[in-house]
């Protein structure tokens, strides 16, 4: 076993002030409290299987434990004991089995990762042949999902007008395994990252271009030290519309209010760069949710949510967000994150609000 | 060489684990030990006369002493010497206890590495020296660097034992935070007034000048006489004085430190500071809903600050207080982790504004949420276990102390040192809580940690007492531990001279050499280890003597 990412030995040290439950989105509405799971874990109690599920690793609690205990982790550690003995729902198993054999969550064929770039009216080099060596990386829910396919498609089209170079991997990208250490099995999430990293090196990889939030966090932060320049593609596309290398000849006459994704903002701390670029589309009435940067609140997409759906009934964030944005008297939600997407926009159409994901709303005014 | 080795039994402390007979017996057969013996207490009276009597009789020019720590006692020891006509720098205190006795049950073990610390220090007191105490002349003058009230009751003192005092303040008037305090614990006086009389009390003095506006901007010397640069309005002015107390106090915490809270977006929420100055002038409602949050900006590892600022729970409580007093209808409810009303009558005042209808939750909030209705508070009532969120009509954050902003540049100015929360670390926390490792040089007030007023005050005027007992009789000993040059090895490659923290090392242009400043030499070691022609050596701890230690504990000899 690889030494943990993250040391979660404080758990002892924890004085129960209710920080993290109080940060939590699902604490308060469902029987999950994460203060009494790090009590428990103190002790060494028994901890109902049913109970870690409900966390969405959102990193709330992390961010304001002032213990720094970090009970995003100490969860973790909790479900990797119920993975290991293989207490763990349907749902979250299937996922876990679907990426082992196909290296995606939703166990879809493989060899079909690159089959979105048929929507392209341009061919995208494989990142071996590109002089710069640099990938963008699809992820597995954009590579496969309908509505989600949209954004790399859209981002590729946005980086190739405008002349930046960069390859795919297609069939040979593996899931990059954020989600998988979130569930508890770290053995997989090590072959997953040990696959790709190999790929990696074999190609020479010099940056890598994410295109969600997840699979940007896991290549910057947990993949250890790969001498990889990994960026949001908001990062490097922010720099360029300052400067005037990207211009925008449409406007978006629309009230938009921007919902930071956690693994984009509160954990990595990119709050600015989609700001900027929204609010230089011409036409923008650009607004703020209460709840915005640090204190955004999560769409309860991560941590394993995005596979299964947990028991308890409650109003569910979604809900509460587009709640918020309506009566901020916004018409559409921008996000920059795919489970944030598809968390969002089933409750966003019954009120009549839009969403969209930032390089949809650059489609449209390029 | 006349060596007496006495091996202390401390009672059972070192006796029961260490074979002290066998010791004995084994030294005894040394050439040049004419005296081994044993003894159950040799710090006792008894046993300091038999010291003595062995040194008169025998003629002792080496004493060691094998028993407890070289910390404990070594003065008494030393005295001990001088009363008996020999060098106290021939001593050699050898620890068996700490090091040997206390560590483990195994007698075998024990006494097998205390005969080679004794052993060592043999061999190392063979390259002893008899060594003088330096007498150096010092200033009868003290540096004060902070107008807050702890640089004032310190500068206060001094001036009334006529010492000459310079008092240097930042801000264009005296008297720090406690000046803009409209109710200072425990009595509830203005700070105002305190304030006012200590100056008007200084400006009697006719020993003390006083530099408002003014900053330091150079610092030099050393003990008894330090130079200090200083920019005044009037320009640039250099004084010298015989010691230093830096005092100068926090910097209260910065709430929009922590995004969370909201606090410097919405007039609704406020700092205890805040309400201290201006809670007057605040509009609420007849039955006003306030929340008061504790430990903002303490006990937090994300924003570094883990320890507790002592101060807040007491603030907290007050502003409760005022709130009960002013509205007795009022819904005040204070969040805690844990109410900890350090000064004595705190707990009192607790019960009291708990009995006046203040409600207690245990939780640490997690988030305010502004609303334009009402601030909704967002956290977990950890004792009921329920995540709860409700409205106030105002919020009060009990900020922490953080350490003041000029903390690392008086640091890098006089060479002294921070803690890790960088505030001024102490020599030691307990028997030398007021001293920094530069002798001289003392810290008073919240400096030097969390404190309250009366702690500050306190705590200046123990720092003055300590740096007066210093200076006052217008000389003072120094160790004698301080670096020599040869000035035959010396290459002139002045490395020695950017290693030196004290600025003793000085070079002569014209031999292109080195030599020591010695008054200035603190005995540090650091030119001694930096010298690559091995030119450089320090009094009392040569490298042949170390050699040796080492040597002799390893067998090697």
């Amino acid at each position: 076993m690889q030494e943990a990412i993250v040391n979660t030995n404080r758990v002892l040290t924890c004085i129960q002030c209710g920080k993290c439950t109080g940060s939590c989105p699902e604490s308060g509405k469902t029987p999950f409290n994460v203060r009494m799971l790090m009590r428990k874990r103190q002790f060494r109690n028994t901890i109902e299987e049913f109970l870690p599920w409900y966390c969405t690793s959102c990193g709330a609690c992390t961010i304001r434990c002032p213990r720094d205990v970090k009970p995003s982790e100490v969860i973790i550690e909790i479900r990797s004991g119920f993975v290991e003995n293989g207490d763990i729902p349907a749902a979250i198993q299937k996922a876990l089995e679907n990426t082992f054999v196909q290296k995606n969550p939703w166990g879809r064929s493989r060899a079909k990762r690159g089959a979105w770039v048929e929507k392209l009216d341009f061919e995208i080099p494989h990142v071996s042949e590109t002089a710069s060596k640099r990938l963008l990386f699809t992820c597995c829910i954009q590579a496969y999902d309908p509505r989600c396919m949209v954004i790399p498609v859209n981002v590729a089209t946005i980086l190739n007008r405008y002349g930046i170079e960069f390859g795919i991997l297609g069939e040979e990208e593996a899931c990059c395994g954020n989600e998988i250490r979130r569930i508890g099995e770290s053995g997989l999430f090590e072959e997953l990252q040990e696959e790709n990293k190999t790929v990696f090196k074999e190609y020479g990889i010099k940056e890598i271009i994410a295109l969600s939030p997840h699979c940007m966090n896991a290549f910057k932060k947990e993949y250890g030290d790969m001498d990889i320049k990994v960026s949001h593609y908001t990062e490097l596309l922010a720099p360029m519309i300052k400067n005037g290398t990207i211009t925008f000849n449409g406007t978006y006459n629309k009230k938009v209010i921007y919902h930071d994704p956690c693994f984009l903002g509160k954990q990595n701390g990119i709050f600015d760069e989609p700001r900027d670029i929204l609010k230089t589309v011409q036409g923008i009435d650009f607004l703020e949710f209460i709840r915005s940067r640090e204190n955004s609140m999560c769409c309860e997409g991560g941590g394993g949510r995005m596979f299964f759906e947990v028991e308890t009934q409650y109003k569910r964030n979604s809900e509460v967000r587009v709640e918020d944005a309506f009566q901020k008297g916004a018409e559409v939600i921008a996000t920059a994150c795919p489970f944030c997407v598809m968390n969002l926009e089933e409750k966003a159409v019954e009120k009549g609000l839009e969403v969209k994901e930032l390089s949809e709303i650059l489609m449209e005014v390029l | 060489m006349r060596t007496g080795i006495f091996i202390c039994h401390c009672g059972h402390n070192i006796k029961h684990t260490v074979d002290v007979k066998r010791l004995c017996e084994y030294f005894s057969t040394f050439p040049g030990v004419v005296v081994s013996k044993d003894y159950p207490f040799v710090c006792s009276e008894p046993g300091q006369d038999m010291i003595q009597e062995s040194i008169k009789k025998q003629g002792l020019d080496r004493v060691i002493i094998a028993s407890c720590t070289p910390s404990l006692h070594s003065e008494l020891f030393k005295d001990l010497l001088k009363k008996s006509d020999i060098n106290p720098f021939l001593l050699r205190r050898v620890s068996i206890r700490e090091h040997c006795s206390w560590v483990g049950d195994d007698i075998e073990i024990n006494t097998e590495k205390a005969r080679r610390l004794i052993l060592a220090g043999l061999y190392s007191a063979a390259h002893y020296i008899p060594l003088e105490e330096k007498v150096v002349e010092v200033q009868k003058s003290a540096l004060v660097i902070g107008g807050g009230v702890s640089g004032l009751s310190a500068a206060l003192f001094l001036s009334r034992m006529g010492m000459q005092v310079y008092l240097i303040e930042k801000e264009d008037e005296l008297g720090g935070h406690v000046r803009t305090l409209k109710n200072v614990w425990p009595a509830g006086r203005d700070g105002k007034i305190i304030i006012e009389e200590m100056i008007k009390d200084l400006k009697g003095q006719n020993n003390v000048e006083i530099f408002t506006s003014t900053t330091i901007t150079d610092f030099e010397g050393f003990f008894g006489n330090y130079e200090a640069t200083l920019n005044t309005p009037a320009g640039e002015k250099k004084l010298t004085a015989g010691g230093v107390i830096i005092a100068i106090g926090f910097s209260p915490f910065d709430a929009r430190t922590k995004p969370e809270l909201h606090y410097g977006e919405d007039e609704r929420i406020i700092t205890t500071l805040d309400f201290e100055k201006n809670g007057d002038r605040l509009k609420l409602p007849e039955k006003p809903r306030v929340a008061i949050l504790h430990c903002v900006g303490s006990r937090d590892e994300q924003i570094g600050k883990p320890y507790c600022s002592r101060i807040c729970c007491v603030n907290a409580l007050r502003v409760a207080d005022a709130i009960k007093t002013r509205y007795r209808d009022a819904y005040v409810e204070s969040f805690y982790m844990d109410v900890r009303a350090h000064p004595r009558g705190g707990e009192e005042f607790f019960e009291d504004t708990q009995e006046k209808g203040v409600l207690f939750t245990r939780a640490n909030v997690a988030e305010i949420i502004p609303a334009p209705g009402g601030i909704t508070i967002r956290g977990e009532d950890t004792l009921f276990g329920e995540v709860f969120e409700r409205e106030f009509d105002l919020v009060v954050l009990s900020i922490g102390m953080s350490p003041p902003e000029d903390s690392k540049l008086i640091a890098s100015l006089l060479k002294i040192t921070l803690d890790k929360d960088k505030f001024f670390l102490e020599a030691h926390i307990k028997l030398r809580p007021f001293d920094t490792a530069v002798k001289g040089i003392f810290i008073a007030g919240s400096c030097s940690g969390p404190k309250d007023v009366e702690e500050s005050i306190n705590h200046g005027r123990a720092s003055a007492v300590k740096l007066f007992g210093f200076l006052n009789l217008g000389y003072a000993y120094v160790d004698p531990f301080i670096s020599y040059v040869d000035p035959k090895r010396c290459s002139g490659c002045r490395m020695c001279e950017q290693a030196c923290v004290a600025k003793a090392i000085k070079y002569d242009e014209i031999k292109r050499v080195v030599h020591v400043e010695e008054a200035a030499c603190m005995g540090c070691g650091l030119c001694n280890a930096t010298c690559p022609s091995s030119a450089i050596g320090l009094k009392g701890y040569m490298d042949s003597m170390i050699d040796d230690e080492i040597s002799a504990f390893l067998e090697a000899i």
